[in-house]
């Protein structure tokens, strides 16, 4: 699953470690999901739209693989 | 809402404690079997690893495993089905090896009965929760 985590992160400044830490996750759990080895659970997906103040469809685009 | 699916329950010496409780029961079952050298052994080897575990949290890794995170979480789910199947695998292996040596076949049918039925208990419990 494609996202935009890496550039949304980026564009706040935001290190992987800091960014892990203000949603009570590791740095390798962030690294996972914007290498897209890892598709985090709902709620982790809300949490991170949420902290970027976006939603989860911007943040993650289902292609054509996934389904 | 939480992202953190086990972190709040684990706690940094839930893994210690649990490698030097290993370590005790292991010393003990030596120890009955009037096996001194082995029971001081393997406590040490436990208290190592416990201590490994206790003073390690400088290394991701060992931080991950005393508070798991929900990808770690399913990096241990899928760990411990592969762990569980190469279990399975041995067992029957080895009772079929006993049949075929005029054995009973025992203590792997046991051992491979207590696995079929906590399966299926499991199965039908998480059907049940879900």
């Amino acid at each position: 699953m494609e996202n935009e985590v890496r550039a949304l992160r980026a564009e706040r400044g935001l290190s992987q470690q800091q960014l892990g830490e203000a949603l009570s996750v590791s740095r390798q759990t962030i690294n996972s999901i914007e290498t897209e080895r890892y598709t985090p659970s709902l709620p982790l997906a809300i949490a991170l739209a949420r902290f970027f103040g976006s939603t989860v469809e911007e943040v993650f685009h289902v292609n054509s693989n996934d389904q | 809402m939480s992202t953190a699916t086990t972190s709040s329950r684990a706690r940094w010496w839930h893994l210690p404690a649990f490698s030097l409780f290993l370590g005790a029961v292991m010393f003990a079952a030596a120890w009955i079997g009037d096996d001194l050298r082995a029971a001081i052994f393997s406590f040490l080897v436990m208290a190592a690893v416990a201590a490994l575990f206790a003073l390690g949290g400088r290394f991701e890794t060992i931080r991950l495993m005393r508070q798991p995170d929900e990808r770690w979480s399913a990096i241990d789910l899928r760990a411990t089905a592969i762990s569980g199947m190469s279990v399975v695998t041995v067992v029957i292996g080895a009772f079929v090896v006993e049949l075929a040596r005029g054995q009973d076949g025992q203590p792997w049918s046991l051992i491979g009965a207590v696995g079929g039925v906590s399966y299926i208990v499991a199965i039908a419990f998480l059907r049940w929760r879900s």
